[in-house]
């Protein structure tokens, strides 16, 4: 019998959240968690996972080792795609939050001025940047008119990491926030993301959230995942956290995608700074 | 009509030599000219945004690792997107100045790359340069264009920035119905 047309894909992924570099801090431990969109249903394996508190070596590399295992397969659930007619695919008809219509030289609604005098920040940014960001669930293309066949609207998959650790005090406070999209293309990846927290405002709460032990914390990690909302945050970034992942698809080239070359030796991101061990 | 997603992360920036830095970034498809449809529309993600403001405790490179999640169809080649940023540093006073501007096509290949995209700032007048440095603030450019377009450019005395560095993947589909070979 022929085999009909796939209506969707599947993306598994294993792998581990190897070790992380933190120079000021010691006896940590990570959280993750995976954050998608609506296309995106996991069918296997754990979304979230807390690790066990590691300690730094002795040696010189001063490494923080978690080797804490990562395994997930997620499949694509969105039976809309984008029609082969020229101008069906009507940007009007999806949220008005996330899109706007194609206009060339178009700078749109961004926050601060872009001619004349420097932007005054104090009219934009709220006094205390944390608990007052809130996660706008990003609405995605809902009823795109229509398809024949299936295709994403995306929101690809990402892994959220927050890396905790204790304080002088003992109190348990994050060390670190930081997010990736899970890699769509066949292959070993090794990837090396950035860890930041949100600052305080003022000399004054910094220095009541050291005593208290209650630093600036994101309310919903998932946060880290998205763009909007960001832009009011003040964060310092502190540490990284090195990730492994192996990717397997199934039936993405039969629905037409195109990934690019097989990646076998995947290393990517920023390196950290001479000294620090990768 | 071809899709092509581009997934990926404003990394960060080295070479400012200011330090609490931040990057509006936007996303401009299509000619320069108004036309009746575009040849590229966005059929999911959000075409800008501004990241969060980094002050990096180790090194010298802001991290902001902001998500870019963009889903274009599109029925002709021209107008291939391209990413315009601009960097401006914050000081303690919450006050901005801006850093440079720069921009990138976003890549025609599938699979992932890493971007490292410069940047220049105007310069001014000599009145204008010590001013900036005593007080701060600068000459800006009025219309956002400016940026990814080489129309007016001859007009302007450029000094250069930093670097901002992205990682993005590029997936493409139905490219090959069209003959297209990217």
């Amino acid at each position: 019998m022929a085999a009909a047309a796939p209506s969707v894909f599947l993306l598994m992924v294993n792998g581990q959240v190897e070790s992380a570099q933190f120079p000021e801090y010691d006896d940590l431990y990570c959280k993750y968690c995976f954050v998608y969109g609506q296309d995106w249903a996991p069918t296997a394996g754990l979304e979230e996972g807390i690790s066990q508190i590691t300690s730094k070596s002795q040696d010189a590399r001063r490494a923080l080792v978690w080797n804490f295992p990562i395994d997930v397969t997620f499949k694509s659930t969105n039976p809309y795609g984008c029609s082969d007619e020229v101008g069906e695919a009507q940007p009007e008809t999806l949220s008005s939050d996330c899109l706007r219509r194609a206009e060339p030289g178009d700078w749109g609604s961004a926050v601060w001025p872009l001619n004349g005098s420097p932007p005054s920040i104090t009219a934009v940014l709220p006094p205390v940047p944390s608990p007052l960001l809130l996660l706008q669930d990003p609405a995605l293309s809902q009823g795109i008119p229509h398809g024949l066949t299936p295709a994403l609207s995306f929101e690809g998959p990402q892994i959220v990491l927050s890396v905790y650790g204790p304080d002088v005090f003992g109190n348990d406070v994050v060390r670190g926030y930081g997010a990736v999209h899970v890699p769509l293309s066949p292959g070993r990846h090794k990837k090396t993301i950035p860890m930041f927290v949100p600052e305080s405002t003022s000399k004054l709460q910094k220095f009541t959230s050291w005593f208290m032990g209650r630093r600036p914390e994101y309310t919903d990690p998932k946060v880290v995942a998205q763009g909007e909302g960001r832009e009011v945050t003040r964060v310092r970034s502190q540490g990284f956290v090195t990730l492994l992942f192996n990717v397997v698809t199934k039936d993405m080239r039969k629905l037409g995608y195109d990934t690019g070359p097989p990646d076998t030796q995947g290393v990517s991101g920023p390196s950290p700074p001479q000294g620090l061990p990768r | 009509m071809a899709e092509v997603h581009v997934i990926g992360q404003i990394m960060g920036a080295t070479g400012f030599s200011e330090s609490s830095l931040l990057c509006k970034w936007g996303v401009h498809t299509g000619p320069g000219f108004v036309s009746p449809w575009a040849a590229w529309k966005l059929l999911s993600g959000v075409r800008e945004g501004q990241t969060q403001v980094d002050t990096p405790q180790i090194g010298d490179m802001a991290y902001w690792s902001h998500p870019i999640d963009l889903h274009f169809a599109t029925k002709g080649l021209q107008g291939w997107p391209r990413l315009h940023l601009q960097v401006w540093s914050q000081d303690s006073f919450g006050r901005c100045q801006l850093a440079g501007y720069g921009f990138c096509h976003v890549p025609s290949s599938p699979g992932t790359h890493q971007l490292d995209c410069p940047t220049w700032r105007p310069l001014g007048s000599w009145r204008e340069q010590l001013a900036r440095a005593f007080v701060g603030g600068g000459p800006q450019l009025l219309h956002g264009d400016a940026i990814y377009s080489g129309a007016d450019r001859y007009r302007l005395h450029t000094t250069s920035g930093g670097t901002v560095h992205l990682e993005l993947s590029l997936l493409l589909r139905h490219f090959d119905r069209y003959g297209v070979e990217c």
